[in-house]
């Protein structure tokens, strides 16, 4: 027999030369099946946008919270009365009996070191009504330094003074949604008599907007001097002195804040007389806990949004499996006479899996596209400065290949083992 | 070159057991211009299929240059219906999808020869075959005979020693059958080994060698 003059068959040259044949031969059947191929992609393009979406409007709330929690002001720690039935920053029993007294606030003021302000505060949730306008809002008593403990401003007007808390006076600050619910305007408002619980108090001044946070509305409270609180308002005066629901208090520095809670706990400790096995009667938080409270929260819902965005992608990866196996069938003759000229059940399974690959990459690529646009929409529409969520978009890229791998696998596979004459006789 | 042993061939539908092809002996040497005849479930696409090496026999030793392939893996049989047999068959078989000149270049895409290569080696195949100025057409934008001719063109482009036609002329009228049968001829004598299966003796006449098959046996061979 004489030797045949073979080609060069290089294995290795093959394959590289299948891959530069087959991508453009996928696009091509992609594109022959146009509105096919677009629906079938739309599966992975909503799993992908919405990953990215989600991860990024996530990411935006965890931001906006951090950004709130530090417009409370700085430094800033919470002594807060009520028994720590926890150590969790969730404060379950706190504020549920009232320990804490104006001397409190005032041995913290002189004694403790490492505290530059100490703003007590007594809470009530209440009426408040001008003319014929009323709204429920909650009553903040507190004394002058609380200006300085959270970061109020006044943007008309002024805040209360010592004097006026000594005298017990009938003075109020508003907040600007105060303001807003009692048709008035932050001009406009001074001067005005409003009542709270029938009793008559003289606006002297109105708050810059402090905005939303995660636990309320900075700017639905009304400001009166403690002793007016304690002695009109709530009308109950404890034995001991003034009852506080919290004081707050600014630490020094930022270094300072561990200092101050250690402080602010012994000094507490002494005047309560707790010694051990007693439980602490208040409980003290600082923002970092409340930071960090609230992050994982958001990490939560982040999670859970980015987890139910990614269960549309395997469901968009279904779809991608079942067009694939519906491709299979449809060109089984077209493989039959693949394999008839010579192509291995590998270069089939190479072609149908590259096809998956390509139809879920241009799914993905897609949906980025439309996550991008669609997370700056949000963060436009909200005000938010998060930015894109680029380790999400990596991720769910990959992903997608990994995707197209796995749900093309199977029809691949399928296409490869089918036998070339059978293959051949279909039509 | 081609020797088959007692091959026998039987499908299986449900409970029933066909035989299609009972010990059929047969010797191919290369440069035989070869006709299987036969009724239609004589089992001549069977032995076609067979020596194809796209299906494989029940029974018997099937030799390809004294290579029994009935014992190698699929593999091996895809590669050498790759660069060793070129088929034609009656319904051209060509990708719809793909114009001409990549249908003729596709067997070379699976030998693994470069790109630049693949072109010109396809463009000489069609010129050769009379397509010159058809090679960016599609195969839906040919008329029948073009269609087969291109089928040819890609049946030779890896330089096959063996070429199988099934019903080549089928499809075809019989004007553009006997072009197309000039141009097999042409093959043959440029030295290829030629087995063609059909029901019509005028291109039947044109072979040196008349196999006819009946119920699965060979009953004349000359």
């Amino acid at each position: 027999m004489a030797l045949h003059s073979a080609p060069l068959r290089s294995r290795s040259h093959r394959t590289i030369a299948d891959l530069a044949e087959t991508l453009p031969l996928a696009w091509e059947s992609l594109l022959a099946n146009r509105l096919r191929s677009i629906l079938t992609m739309l599966g992975v393009i909503i799993g992908i946008a919405a990953v990215i979406a989600m991860v990024s409007i996530g990411r935006g709330a965890q931001l906006q919270t951090e950004n709130q929690l530090k417009s409370l002001g700085s430094n800033l720690l919470f002594v807060q009365s009520g028994v720590a039935t926890t150590s969790s920053p969730a404060l379950l029993g706190a504020g549920s009996a009232t320990t804490l007294i104006w001397d409190d606030a005032k041995a913290i003021a002189s004694a403790c070191e490492s505290v530059a302000d100490v703003a007590p505060v007594l809470n009530r949730r209440t009426q408040v009504v001008h003319a014929q306008l009323n709204t429920s809002t909650t009553v903040v008593g507190t004394t002058p330094e609380y200006v300085r403990v959270r970061d109020f401003l006044p943007l008309t007007g002024r805040f209360f003074n010592q004097i006026e808390l000594l005298r017990s006076a009938r003075v109020a600050v508003l907040g600007q949604t105060v303001v807003d619910s009692l048709g008035l305007t932050p001009g406009s408002a001074l001067q005005q008599t409003i009542r709270i619980q029938g009793e008559p108090f003289t606006v002297v001044g109105t708050l810059e907007y402090k905005g939303v946070n995660s636990f309320r509305d900075m700017d639905d409270q009304v400001f009166i001097p403690l002793t007016t609180m304690a002695n009109r308002i709530v009308g109950v005066n404890a034995v001991t002195g003034i009852a506080l629901d919290s004081i707050s208090v600014s630490a020094r520095a930022a270094g300072q804040m561990d200092a101050a809670q250690y402080q602010i706990t012994n000094l507490l400790r002494l005047r309560h007389r707790i010694v051990p096995p007693r439980q602490d009667d208040f409980l003290i938080r600082n923002q970092a806990d409340l930071l960090s409270a609230s992050n994982s929260v958001a990490g939560i819902f982040t999670a859970l949004l980015g987890g139910s965005a990614a269960i549309s992608l395997v469901v968009g990866g279904i779809g991608i499996m079942n067009i694939m196996l519906v491709s299979v069938t449809e060109r089984t003759r077209e493989i039959g006479i693949r394999r008839a000229i010579g192509a291995r059940s590998s270069d089939i399974l190479l072609q149908f899996m590259i096809e998956a690959i390509v139809l879920s990459l241009c799914g993905g690529l897609l949906g980025v596209v439309l996550g991008i646009f669609s997370s700056l929409l949000i963060n436009l529409a909200l005000g938010w400065k998060a930015g894109l969520a680029l380790d999400a978009l990596l991720a769910s890229l990959l992903f997608c290949l990994v995707i197209g791998v796995f749900f093309g696998a199977y029809p691949a596979r399928k296409a490869a083992l089918l036998d070339p004459i059978t293959a051949l006789r279909n039509d | 070159m081609l020797r088959l042993e007692k091959i026998g061939k039987t499908y299986r539908m449900g409970d029933l057991v066909v035989p299609v092809l009972r010990g059929i002996d047969l010797t191919i040497l290369r440069g035989d211009y070869i006709a299987i005849m036969g009724a239609s479930g004589s089992g001549k696409s069977t032995l076609m299929n067979i020596l194809g090496c796209l299906e494989q026999p029940s029974e018997g030793h099937y030799y390809f240059d004294a290579r029994d392939i009935t014992k190698i893996a699929d593999d091996e049989r895809t590669d050498l219906r790759n660069y060793r047999i070129g088929f034609v068959f009656q319904q051209f078989n060509l990708l719809p999808r793909l114009t001409a000149l990549q249908n003729v270049m596709l067997p070379m895409v699976y030998a693994g020869y470069a790109r630049g290569e693949r072109r010109q080696r396809a463009q000489r195949m069609l010129v050769d075959v009379g397509l010159a100025d058809r090679m960016a057409n599609l195969p839906s934008q040919l008329s029948g005979g073009q269609q087969q001719r291109v089928a040819i063109a890609r049946a030779l482009v890896n330089q096959p020693d063996l070429v199988l036609a099934d019903e080549p002329t089928g499809a075809l009228d019989s004007r553009t059958g006997e072009e197309v049968m000039d141009l097999v001829s042409g093959l043959h004598q440029s030295g290829i080994t030629i087995v063609l299966v059909t029901h019509d003796s005028g291109v039947a006449a044109c072979t040196q060698r008349i196999i006819r098959l009946q119920d699965g046996r060979i009953i004349a061979d000359g």
